[in-house]
């Protein structure tokens, strides 16, 4: 370790700024190497410079590591990086002396292969998740009627063509507001959050399809890039996502509101079929005049049955009234004295008194007798006891 | 109904209203104009879909990051 001498004024030491970075530096040459993950940017090279550089930045929080790399050693691995790309450096901490700056001197660049893309897409998704941001509470039903469909896209003319067929075809009065953007490459996971805010600031949008066509792993890696993601969960309008084949899976898929893995699917998602919705509306017409026939013919229905009822009701009490009154002459004509005689009995009166006793009569006294039918005077010839 | 509804709250409206009169137990006079609200809906509805015209457009601005951290 170099010796750093310090000038001493009286008591107090001091440290010339090149001792003081000799300082450091040699103190952080004792640091390991290790491995550094980053997006390279602001990549500089030039014929006439010894290194290359560049920075490392970390995309979830923006924080940056400058770095550089001997230019020989740098031309060798022949990487063609551009900005954006994710690599793995490795290499250790350097005090550049005439600056005082921290900088990594890279020993060795690897790009992300697919394995370790893979595994930090995993990591991301287990963190997302983890946030909520996948939870099928936050998906928003899509309107039925979208005043306005945003497309997000590409500039591949087929990919875009068939979404917009799709939905004209599907429902030829749609208005469409399409905006292409950069879905590959280093650049493309900021240029499609630019664009999709800008397609939602604009007056009508009621939803947004983010598309793109099929595409290697590494192509559709943009679509899963955080800050995507991030802004397909955060839109203020639902987002389909209509992002590579059914067998793709990128981060935005999950956090769209709805899922398509196909230009029709999402034209079934955004909009109705103009000739069902026209069959519907007719259907919907039938029923309105046959449910108003049918309250109608409900309310004369009950009216006839009221009355059937009250009527009958009428008859009813008369009828038993009369059979109540059968009933009470039969009585009557029970207890009336003229059953009795019929049986053969008489009724006997003096003076119009009816005898019950031969006590009081006497011998040649008038009587008069009264049976079932007719009656008779006579003479009382003979009193018994 | 100061305002006119919108194409979906048109329909949304008229088809429970179609649901109301099959169901038959609303007072005659309410059923009556209930028809008539929905005869308007309809209209309103096809009125709407034969008025609305296809559009596509494009974004003007060709959106370009300028720093693609930001």
């Amino acid at each position: 370790m170099a010796r750093v001498e310090a000038i001493e004024y009286g008591d107090r030491k001091v440290y010339p700024v090149s001792a003081f970075n000799r300082g450091v530096a040699s103190w952080l040459e004792r640091l390991p190497s290790v491995w550094v993950e980053g997006e390279v940017t602001e990549l500089r090279r030039q014929e006439r410079w010894q290194s290359v550089f560049f920075t490392l930045k970390d995309s979830a929080d923006g924080s940056c590591l400058a770095a550089f790399m001997a230019r020989g050693q740098f031309d060798a691995l022949q990487l063609e990086l551009r900005d954006g790309e994710r690599v793995h450096v490795y290499g250790r901490a350097e005090l550049w002396p005439s600056r005082g700056e921290l900088r990594l001197r890279a020993l060795a660049i690897e790009r992300l292969g697919l394995g370790q893309h893979l595994a930090a897409l995993e990591r991301l998704r287990q963190k997302l998740a983890q946030e909520g941001l996948f939870a099928p509470e936050r998906k928003r039903p899509l309107p039925r009627f979208p005043r306005r469909i945003g497309l997000v896209t590409g500039n591949d003319a087929a990919a875009k063509r068939d979404v917009i067929t799709a939905i004209t075809t599907r429902f030829p009065p749609a208005r469409l507001l399409v905006a292409e953007t950069y879905v590959q490459g280093p650049r493309a996971a900021a240029a499609i959050v630019e664009t999709l805010r800008a397609v939602v600031a604009q007056p009508q949008v009621d939803v947004v399809i983010l598309a793109r066509g099929g595409g290697s792993f590494e192509d559709l890696l943009p679509f899963s890039d955080e800050r995507v993601v991030r802004a397909v969960a955060s839109s203020p309008v639902p987002v389909v996502s209509a992002v590579g084949h059914e067998q793709d899976t990128p981060l935005c898929d999950l956090a769209a509101d709805a899922r398509a893995s196909t230009p029709t699917a999402a034209a079934r998602l955004v909009v109705p079929d103009l000739d069902e919705l026209v069959q519907s509306l007719e259907r919907l017409r039938s029923g309105l005049e046959r449910g108003a026939r049918r309250t109608l013919e409900l309310k004369r229905e009950r009216v006839q049955r009221t009355g059937e009822r009250l009527r009958a009701a009428a008859r009813l009490r008369v009828e038993r009234h009369r059979a109540g009154l059968e009933v009470l002459a039969a009585k009557l004509r029970a207890l009336s004295p003229r059953a009795t005689l019929e049986r053969g009995y008489a009724i006997v009166r003096r003076q119009g008194q009816l005898l019950r006793s031969t006590a009081s009569l006497a011998l040649g006294e008038r009587v008069e007798v009264e049976l079932a039918e007719g009656g008779f005077a006579a003479t009382v010839e003979e009193v018994r006891p | 109904m100061s305002t006119e509804p919108s194409f979906e709250a048109a329909e949304k409206e008229l088809r429970q209203i179609v649901e109301r009169l099959e169901g038959g137990a609303v007072p005659l006079e309410e059923a009556i104009a209930l028809w008539e609200r929905g005869e308007a809906l309809y209209r309103l509805c096809r009125e709407r879909l034969e008025q609305a015209e296809g559009k596509v457009e494009e974004l003007a601005r060709r959106v370009e990051p300028e720093n693609p951290s930001a």
